[in-house]
């Protein structure tokens, strides 16, 4: 398949379950909330070394909040719910509580309980103060800069993560302009969040290593610099890849986002110096959900 | 599930315990079958239909057609449906309710919603005594649901109160929230004297800040993200709330190492 001159490989990213949350973050300004937010969501690109994947899910405006002020929505996923269970109250400690103005709400109502003030409030030294209206109960923690107000809980679901794309461009800098805008749209999309800097890796992986106790190593397969030292993927005229990841609360919802990221790369196309599309795929041995590139952008027509 | 309707036959001459009356008591049942339910009357008991028209009505709800100062207990320990007082009614109305939604279009006696831990009862009228509040002898009053009376409240009322809701439209009279163990009551008009004497936790909205037991030490004018955060959230308080973010915030019973606070939006 190919689309404005960029080849669409008859391949699939190969993704796997994770657990996630979402968490409401508010703050007097849209600038704290947005502080709040990345400080919440920095250090957690890869559960391979993070312990969690997070990210912005989106800009929340005031009317779209609990307490009617600016926020962002951020999106936290890991391995399995007792990992989740851990980090989401470690950053909510470190990251929100202390940032200045925060609030801090439930995102997701349903699945099991993720601990948001049920563990922070002992901050407060009995101070807390509890407030249950319905079955929700929330905690307004006296701080000096005034009080942190904070859902006991939140829900989680079961969503999915690893979802790819691999943009394969001739230059770097034609592969790093194809991948911001690939971003850029898939950003849009509700309920993914794409983990790693800026929504790029430069250092996609591969799973295992030559080396005892690595679970990952670089997908040399696709580094221009070891084509043809090594089984490659990359035609001659490649010369750079970056990957997209995406983590989403439902396959659908990793779908549209490759679908969009996608079709924002192929509308760079070949004349912006891109190759092709491909995906991370580990042979089936990795996970359940395969995104098959051609199927999700079957229905997109003017292929050429 | 049907309905049920029940209008008085004539002016009651003794009390009425109603308590064991509820929706899913009566809905499940035929006429018939609620004709001859044995309900206390005086110093004896006698069959609801000997007191009451006894007919259909909306699905899920018993519906009683004549309010009476004399009928006690009515919602009294109900936990699901609808019960509607057309007029006024006696004491204990809506005790220990745990689910279900009381609506009484006139006044109630004492004990309205006393030790109520889930559901809704809204009184149009006013209410006696110790609404929300522990009955004789018991350590906590009203612990979840919520509590809406558009009149004026009588003495003691949110007395031990641990959780739940209490909005009062009108005043509240002598001792409000007295022993407060938590929760949250929210008064339209005045408050009465000795307001929150032994309050332990919980919260109350006023508009003005009322004559306080010595226990209450003003912290100030606080801005709190939590004032809009429960007027979304909870409607009820939007009233007394409105688009405030700042309130005046008094801390109490300090003299017995309580914690409660009476919030006044700015």
């Amino acid at each position: 398949m190919i689309r404005n001159g960029v080849e669409i490989r008859d391949n699939f990213a190969e993704a796997f379950p994770m657990v996630g949350t979402r968490l409401i973050v508010t703050a007097d300004t849209p600038d704290w909330a947005l502080t709040a937010g990345r400080v919440t969501t920095g250090f957690a690109t890869s559960v391979i070394g993070c312990g969690c994947e997070a990210g912005i899910e989106r800009v929340l405006a005031p009317e779209e909040t609990p307490d009617g002020r600016p926020g962002v929505s951020l999106l936290i996923f890991a391995m399995d719910f007792k990992q989740l269970k851990t980090v989401v109250p470690l950053r909510l400690g470190q990251c929100i509580l202390t940032c200045p103005t925060t609030a801090c709400y439930a995102g997701v109502e349903t699945g099991k309980r993720v601990p948001l003030a049920k563990t922070i409030r002992y901050f407060a030294d009995g101070h807390q103060i509890s407030k249950k209206i319905g079955d929700k109960r929330f905690w307004r923690l006296p701080v000096m800069e005034g009080e942190f107000v904070c859902d006991e809980d939140t829900g989680s679901v079961e969503g999915v993560g690893g979802g790819n794309i691999l943009i394969l461009a001739r230059t770097r800098g034609a592969a790093l302009r194809a991948a911001e805008a690939a971003a850029a749209a898939m950003g849009k999309v509700e309920g993914v969040i794409l983990p790693f800097p800026g929504g790029v890796v430069r250092s996609g992986s591969k799973v295992g290593s030559k080396y005892k106790g690595l679970f990952a190593s670089t997908n040399d397969a696709y580094c221009p610099t070891l084509r043809g030292t090594v089984p490659s993927q990359l035609t001659a005229d490649t010369g750079s890849v970056m990957e997209i990841v995406i983590d989403g609360v439902s396959f659908d919802a990793v779908a549209e986002a490759t679908r969009v990221g996608i079709l924002a790369v192929c509308d760079i196309g070949a004349e912006g110096g891109v190759v092709a599309i491909d995906a991370g795929n580990y042979g089936g041995n990795l996970g359940p959900f395969h995104f098959k590139l051609r199927e999700i952008m079957a229905n997109e027509g003017d292929v050429a | 599930m049907s309905g049920v309707s029940l209008k008085p036959r004539a002016t009651l001459e003794a009390r009425v315990d109603l308590s064991g009356i509820t929706p899913a008591v009566t809905c499940p049942l035929t006429l018939r079958e609620l004709e001859g339910l044995s309900v206390p009357y005086g110093a004896k008991s006698v069959p609801l239909a000997e007191l009451f028209f006894i007919e259909g009505a909306p699905e899920g709800v018993l519906l009683i057609e004549i309010g009476d100062s004399r009928l006690d207990g009515v919602g009294a320990g109900m936990l699901e449906g609808e019960l509607i007082v057309d007029g006024v009614v006696g004491a204990w109305a809506g005790r220990g309710m745990g689910g279900g939604v009381l609506r009484i279009a006139g006044d109630a006696g004492d004990f309205l919603g006393a030790e109520l831990s889930g559901g809704r009862i809204e009184l149009a009228g006013n209410a006696g005594a110790h609404a929300g509040g522990a009955t004789s002898g018991s350590r906590r009053g009203m612990s979840g649901g919520v509590l809406k009376i558009g009149g004026n409240a009588g003495p003691r009322a949110a007395e031990r109160q641990r959780g739940g809701l209490i909005v009062i439209g009108g005043d509240a009279g002598e001792g409000l929230a007295t022993d407060m163990i938590a929760g949250t009551a929210s008064v339209g008009g005045t408050i009465g004297p000795l307001m929150g004497r032994g309050m332990k936790r919980g919260t109350v909205f006023t508009r003005t800040v009322p004559e306080l037991p010595a226990g209450f030490v003003d912290t100030g004018e606080q801005e709190l993200v939590a004032l809009q955060l429960l007027a979304r959230r909870v409607p009820e308080l939007k009233a007394v709330i409105g688009q405030s973010t700042r309130a005046r915030r008094l801390v109490g019973d300090t003299l017995l190492g309580g914690q409660g606070e009476l919030l006044v939006p700015a």
